[in-house]
């Protein structure tokens, strides 16, 4: 509510308006698909859970968004949170490393770590108004003990831009949920609609996992849906298969 | 907390042996003399709480236990083996459990941690409040696999719903050099298991060939993952529909742990 009269208000704008104005812009971009971080290349399990036949029916792909969504709430925006509310580099690096301890399911340890490189690359060359991007990537990449995984990334470039810790966190259940529905529509599973339409229901639940799972510190990181992470471990054993998880 | 122990299990000569062992009520350690073979050096400890349960030590070992907290150290070349029945929590039930691993670069372990979803054949399938299970293993003082599952009923989902119709859900780690072997043959038999009952959906999702009878979900659903610098571990989650089949895996997967134990997990 508050954006909408920033944005109205811009006929004489002081500074924070302005400011509040881009940030606006910044959001929208870091949330949209088109910022190639190769978040498409992934369906959070969903392939593995298809060929189990653990979802079959269209009507089975709204129980497993709302499950990964859960999962993704309890087990990584703790992750998200603590990045966001402090954006530095000792910080980052202590999530990554224990993040990379946390996420035991290999197949979801590669994807995060290949969509949160991406998203580190991307950011710290689009963000240019943000130099500590760059430095905290050339810094880590030099010394070789960090992973980028992804959600810590995703934490520290929304602190780094100014957005609070909750809105932060609703836009990486949001980024997963559209990643999850659109790997939907190419495995055919839904079509272009209705995956339009699914995501607008599932909107509310995740408001309420995000309510229910948000501002958590990381030690209170849990899995809280051990057949699907039993699932997605099963991708790399998949004999045809379009997604790399 | 009210109930406390301590174990140490040390090399003494050629042989491990308990040098000191004490618990209070309502824990208590109980260590036969002859559970194996004298042949072999293990030593065999069974724990009883109020949940019951089976936990087996050997070699240099020592941990704390207490009503919720088990903390081991693994020494060097020891190895550590925690094989106990799965934990059924009744309806309503609140549980939670916590262990922790200290090891060096040659400690081994080998930790089954398992739920099944209470006393399902009398209707009680995942009705307890709260289970929640931690297992963290430190190297070196630094973390090296931290995973806790948490299963609570009345979130936006109900644990039954999260489950499907699975009825047991069970992790096996295996860690270290003394079961490497054992690790490299879980992880091929898994894929060749797996690969058999992975198939893609033979006309697309939202056609009507998956509709009507179909084929049904595997019974059990296994995979293996290494975790740790250079794949030291290996992780195998396992859900199944009954509890004798996980049993099953257990027993077939962990029989080359007969030499080292003096006898076969999970007979």
């Amino acid at each position: 509510m508050e954006d909408e009269t920033v944005v109205n208000d811009c006929t004489n704008q002081p500074s924070s308006t302005k400011s509040d104005s881009l940030l606006q812009w910044s959001k929208w971009q870091l949330i949209d698909s088109i910022l190639p971080t190769g978040g498409f290349a992934h369906s959070f399990g969903l392939e593995a859970a298809m060929q189990s036949r653990i979802v079959s029916h269209p009507e089975d792909l709204q129980t497993y968004v709302i499950h990964v969504l859960e999962n993704t709430g309890s087990l990584l925006l703790p992750f998200v949170y603590t990045a966001t509310t402090s954006p530095d580099l000792q910080t980052w690096q202590q999530l990554d490393m224990i993040l990379d301890a946390t996420l035991t399911n290999e197949i979801s340890r590669k994807a995060s770590i290949s969509q949160g490189s991406a998203l580190m690359r991307v950011s710290s060359s689009v963000f240019v108004e943000i130099p500590s991007l760059k430095t905290m990537r050339s810094v880590s990449l030099s010394n070789g003990d960090v992973r980028f995984h992804h959600a810590p990334i995703f934490g520290l470039v929304c602190g780094l831009l100014g957005f609070d810790s909750e809105t932060s966190q609703r836009a990486y259940m949001f980024i997963t949920m559209r990643d999850i529905i659109s790997a939907a529509t190419r495995l055919n599973l839904v079509g272009p609609l209705g995956a339009a339409v699914l995501q607008h229901q599932v909107t509310f639940v995740a408001e309420e996992l995000l309510k229910k799972w948000k501002n958590r510190g990381v030690d209170e990181a849990c899995q809280t849906s051990p057949l699907l992470d039993t699932v997605q471990g099963c991708h790399s054993y998949l004999f045809s298969r379009l997604f790399c998880s | 907390m009210e109930k406390s122990g301590k174990i140490v299990v040390e090399k003494v000569g050629e042989k491990s042996r308990v040098t000191r062992c004490f618990s209070k009520y309502p824990l208590k350690f109980i260590i036969p003399t002859k559970a194996g073979p004298s042949d072999i050096d293990a030593v065999w400890i069974y724990t009883l709480t109020y949940g019951g349960g089976i936990v087996s030590v050997y070699k240099s070992v020592a941990f704390n236990c207490s009503q919720q907290i088990m903390e081991a150290n693994i020494g060097s070349d020891a190895l550590l083996v925690i094989i106990p029945d799965p934990v059924t929590c009744f309806s309503t039930a609140r549980y939670s459990q916590k262990q922790v691993f200290r090891i060096l670069s040659d400690s081994s372990l080998l930790v089954v941690d398992w739920i099944t979803s209470g006393r399902h054949e009398s209707g009680e399938k995942w009705d307890f409040s709260l289970y929640k299970s931690t297992n963290h293993i430190y190297l070196d003082n630094k973390p090296l696999f931290l995973d806790t599952v948490l299963l609570e009923n009345g979130n936006v989902t109900s644990i039954a719903e999260r489950m499907q119709d699975y009825q047991v859900i069970a992790m096996v780690i295996l860690l270290g050099p003394k079961l490497q072997d054992i690790q490299n043959q879980v992880q091929e038999d898994v894929k060749k298991m797996m690969s058999e009952q992975l198939h893609a959906p033979s006309a697309g999702g939202r056609s009507k060939a998956c509709n009507g009878d179909g084929s049904a979900k595997p019974s059990l659903i296994a995979s293996c993952n290494s975790f740790g610098p250079k794949g030291i571990g290996v992780v195998v989650r396992i859900a199944a529909t009954t509890t004798e089949a996980v049993y099953r895996f257990l027993h077939c997967q962990l029989a080359g742990m007969e030499p080292m134990l003096g006898l076969c997990p999970y007979q």
